[in-house]
């Protein structure tokens, strides 16, 4: 890697003022997992590293008054390993059991992998299909967004200079919404996805209530399926809807060809993997068995 | 200049290091702690991994201020002058591996496993030998060590109980 200088922030306002102070020339680290892999091939390099990955205040999980909040420093492997997220939300669990390996659980961050803004991003989904926000703190202060309000594009976040990413917020009305994570790759470990997909609904006498589908890795940023939601609220709940739901998804996404898959194919999948998220949704509703199987 | 000061294999260890290097670089150029290895250096093959408070981890993705004030176990730390650690005898009595170069990071990915979970199924062995790659061989006497091994180790866990009450 190339030469750059490095601080470790002492707390959110002292990152905060870091970044302000260096603008451009300031990277975050986090995890470092996307960050230094992303350095070693870089052809620019940043002035300085605000390490923020000692903020403890950070890495909290929590059930609050107006929902579920998850630090933006909190790990995959913590996802995978924390009480509250495995009874509430078994979905968020499913999706960071497919980010990387465990090498890269370990040190990789929710707020990290949401920052990337990769359209391919597995912590996607499931949180925008859930309706989370987000806390950014900056020189001003804190502001409070939705989370699809970060993602301004393939690499691009909607954070403006000398701000930071804090807290990932699931609102009190979705807490235990019943929700689902599908990924497909081309292999079990350590791959991208060609298509992921998140559905989350609520069940209400045999009807869909509240259907809420997200996809990634078919757009430039990860995106909602909102033709698909609107034909499923109120909707009776069976197998002929969940795959209508899922035709009218792959319909709603604008994939692209490369050399992981054609677009027409990601299209398939999308279908496939609204259908099954669905279809996990209505058992985890349905059943009180919320047995976890990786 | 970056100070760190760290914990390796039990040992208190420091060093002044430019702000880009990675653990894997301190370990191997500044404290001549060679036994990881430098791979693919992006994350995916796992032959730097060591153990990091507990945790595998890819040290070619981790700065030397990142570790700064942390615990690190590298293969080094495993074996005493007397035996090799039971993870790296397993390794060696099933043959899983050919050139050896995958050996350190896989070791330290299934130590860090059965430091966790004593008893693992072969999906949980599977799941944690994910991300160390071997171009040689293949997985499936890994997989047969690290089940031999964990029983090695759950027999001496045992042992020690009984030993200790009577």
């Amino acid at each position: 890697m190339k030469a750059f200088g490095y601080v470790a922030a002492k707390d959110v306002t002292d990152a905060v003022a870091l970044l302000a102070e260096h603008g451009a020339g300031a990277k975050v680290l986090a995890g470092g997992t996307d960050l230094l892999a992303d350095l070693k091939f870089a052809p620019h390099h940043p002035d300085i590293i605000v390490d923020i990955s000692r903020l403890d205040d950070l890495k909290d999980i929590e059930v609050a008054d107006d929902g579920l909040h998850i630090g933006a420093l909190v790990t995959h492997s913590e996802i995978m390993r924390s009480p509250v997220i495995r009874d509430m939300f078994p979905a968020l669990v499913e999706a960071a059991y497919t980010i990387g390996a465990v090498q890269t659980r370990n040190l990789g961050t929710l707020g990290g992998n949401l920052v990337t803004c990769v359209p391919s991003m597995d912590s996607g989904p499931t949180l925008i299909a859930l309706e989370a926000e987000v806390v950014i703190a900056g020189p001003g202060g804190e502001r409070r967004i939705q989370l699809g309000e970060l993602f301004a594009g393939p690499r691009k976040t909607s954070l403006k200079t000398g701000e930071l990413l804090t807290d990932i917020i699931i609102p009190k009305a979705n807490l235990h919404k019943p929700a689902a994570f599908e990924k497909f790759g081309l292999r079990k470990g350590q791959a991208l996805a060609l298509v992921n997909a998140a559905a989350a609904f609520f069940v209400d006498n045999g009807n869909f209530k509240a259907p809420r589908i997200a996809l990634g890795a078919v757009a430039p940023i990860v995106i909602r399926a909102p033709k698909a939601e609107v034909y499923l609220e109120g909707r009776k709940i069976t197998e002929d809807a969940m795959a209508e739901a899922g035709r009218i998804a792959a319909t709603e996404a604008e994939p692209i060809s490369d050399f992981r898959a054609s677009a027409d194919y990601r299209r398939d999948l999308i279908a496939v993997l609204v259908k099954r998220c669905l279809a996990n949704s209505h058992a985890r509703a349905t059943t009180k068995a919320k047995e976890l199987v990786l | 200049m970056t100070d760190v000061t760290l914990t390796v294999n039990g040992q208190t260890r420091s060093a002044s290091v430019p702000p880009e290097t990675t653990l894997l670089v301190l370990l191997r150029e500044h404290l001549n702690l060679t036994g990881a290895k430098l791979g693919c250096d992006v994350g995916d093959c796992g032959a730097c991994t060591v153990i990091v408070d507990g945790m595998a981890v890819n040290s070619c993705l981790m700065l030397a201020g990142q570790a700064n004030g942390r615990n690190v176990t590298t293969i080094e730390g495993l074996a005493t002058r007397d035996r090799l650690h039971p993870v790296q005898k397993a390794f060696e009595d099933t043959g899983a591996l050919q050139c050896g170069f995958c050996g350190p990071g896989a070791i330290m990915a299934s130590k860090a496993l059965l430091d966790d979970n004593p008893n693992p199924s072969v999906k949980e062995i599977r799941d944690a030998l994910s991300g160390s790659l071997c171009r040689c061989t293949g997985y499936t006497k890994m997989i047969d060590a690290v089940q031999e091994a964990a029983s090695v180790l759950r027999n001496e866990a045992t042992k020690q109980l009984t030993d200790a009450r009577t």
